[in-house]
């Protein structure tokens, strides 16, 4: 075909249309798997990992969502938590959830504009630091609805969450890449 | 000159971490034409479907420029399902594309979702298992439907919304000769029953030489030929990476008339060769 080559001309970007409510769909997944693993692990040595907490925190590390949205995710997260909760004080995991959600939504954030964005690590330090905000607030709740001493707190109760704070992060840090490629591969990266 | 389905003028499109894609498409599927999009592996077809559907730019994002126009109106600004009821899109991947339980609830999904009545969605179902050969089948688990069914299903779940144009990106990749020869004369069917504008992908042409009446051919992402069949196929011919691309008929045809001058005629089937080559005297050899 008789062909005069062209100027490339300026092309527009766009940013995909799909991406505005996939999010939505993957924290829906992702939690409802959390709480079944919420509801079938088993408990040893009083310490369980705490799946809700790791799998918003997959989601805000792969979709890095508006700070509104992660409150809506850490309530989410919370109001999935209440009706199962043996604790003393079902409420305290929407605040401790929506705490987490925000803290680890700020650090995903901040690490993003750190230019720490590839660090295999991110998913791993995001996943520990929401899980000890989180317990660590839920846990304070309980202290003061119990009436427990501060060194309660600090030296029982905190060692523990740091416990489930690992095993959070390194589940986190095993389950971002596989979950990423999953939802996230798109045609042009192939 | 005949209204045009979908046009696209001076577009160019790259994925989002991708090279050009598409280069410089200018092309005009006529409506109520059966238009074959061919190319090699590669070529863009895939992307040129979705830019017919508005899937591409603006769902999956990327560089673009140029304008595509579906029954006269820019893609631009405009949601994918609202297009979706004017162009059906069955992708080659099509059980990616079955997201109900059974045959009833996936013809009335997109129904539903487009807010028709309940009364409207059960006789569109009704009417579109009908029409791909599937009558009754409204509550069949889709694991009690074969490979091919579930195809057709899918091609009922499309013709559900009434859509002008229907594009196939390789529907009959995965099936046998007979299963893809049933499915391109239901898709036939269906063009000349509704007058639905038909853009069909696909590497075996020959399975739709009796249905073709427009060609695009793409290499490298760009357009070779757009126009008639009987006008597209020989510049088709010309190029070698395109020539296989023909059907085999019309690999002969154009070979012949190459090699000997003469101007055949428009080979529809092998009755129709064979009719055309006794008037030039080409004759069956005895051995």
């Amino acid at each position: 075909m008789d062909e005069k080559k062209k100027d490339l001309p300026q092309l527009i970007e766009i940013e995909p249309l799909q991406d505005g409510y996939r999010w939505v769909a993957i924290t829906a997944m992702l939690l409802a798997i959390g709480i079944i693993l919420h509801t079938v692990s088993p408990n040893v040595g009083g310490v369980t990992p705490n799946w809700t907490i790791a799998m918003y925190s997959i989601v805000i590390n792969l979709t890095n969502p508006k700070l509104s949205q992660a409150l809506g995710i850490g309530f989410i997260a919370g109001l999935t938590l209440v009706p199962s909760s043996k604790s003393a004080f079902p409420l305290g995991n929407l605040a401790s959830e929506i705490a987490g959600a925000t803290v680890c939504c700020i650090m995903v954030k901040a690490m993003l504009a750190a230019g720490f964005g590839s660090w295999r690590l991110r998913p791993f330090i995001t996943g520990f630091v929401a899980t000890m905000v989180s317990g660590g607030l839920f846990t304070f709740i309980l202290k003061i609805v119990l009436g427990l001493p501060l060194t309660v707190w600090v030296y029982a109760m905190l060692p523990v969450v740091a416990v489930v704070g690992v095993l959070n992060a390194l589940i986190t840090f095993l389950l971002y890449a596989p979950v990423r490629k999953l939802f996230f591969v798109q045609e042009d990266e192939r | 000159m005949m209204e045009s389905a979908i046009q696209l003028q001076d577009f160019y499109f790259a994925y989002k971490k991708s090279d050009i894609v598409l280069h410089d498409i200018n092309i005009n599927v006529r409506k109520g034409s059966f238009t074959v999009l061919a190319g090699p592996s590669g070529a863009g077809k895939t992307t040129l479907c979705k830019a017919m559907t508005g899937i591409v730019p603006y769902y999956m994002g990327g560089r673009y420029s140029g304008d595509v126009k579906v029954l006269g109106e820019s893609t631009r600004g405009r949601r994918v399902s609202d297009i979706a009821m004017r162009v059906g899109f069955i992708m080659e991947d099509y059980e990616s594309q079955l997201v109900s339980l059974t045959a009833g609830e996936e013809i009335a999904f997109s129904l539903l979702n487009h807010g028709f009545s309940a009364k409207e969605v059960a006789e569109r179902t009704r009417k579109a298992l009908e029409d791909v050969g599937l009558p009754g089948r409204e509550s069949y688990q889709l694991d009690e439907l074969s490979g091919g069914q579930r195809q057709r299903l899918l091609l009922a779940a499309t013709l559900a919304v009434h859509p002008e144009i229907i594009v196939l990106d390789e529907p009959v990749s995965a099936m046998d000769p007979d299963g893809a020869i049933s499915l391109y004369k239901l898709v036939y069917d269906i063009h000349k029953a509704y007058g639905t504008t038909i853009v069909a992908v696909e590497h075996r042409t020959d399975y739709l030489l009796p249905y073709v009446t427009d060609l695009i051919a793409l290499k490298e992402g760009r357009v070779i030929a757009s126009d008639s069949f009987e006008a597209a196929a020989p510049k088709m011919y010309a190029d070698p990476e395109l020539r296989c691309l023909l059907p085999s008929l019309w690999q002969v045809k154009l070979g012949l008339e190459e090699r000997f001058g003469v101007d055949l005629g428009d080979w529809r089937s092998e009755q129709d060769a064979l009719a055309d080559l006794k008037t030039y005297k080409f004759e069956r050899r005895a051995d």
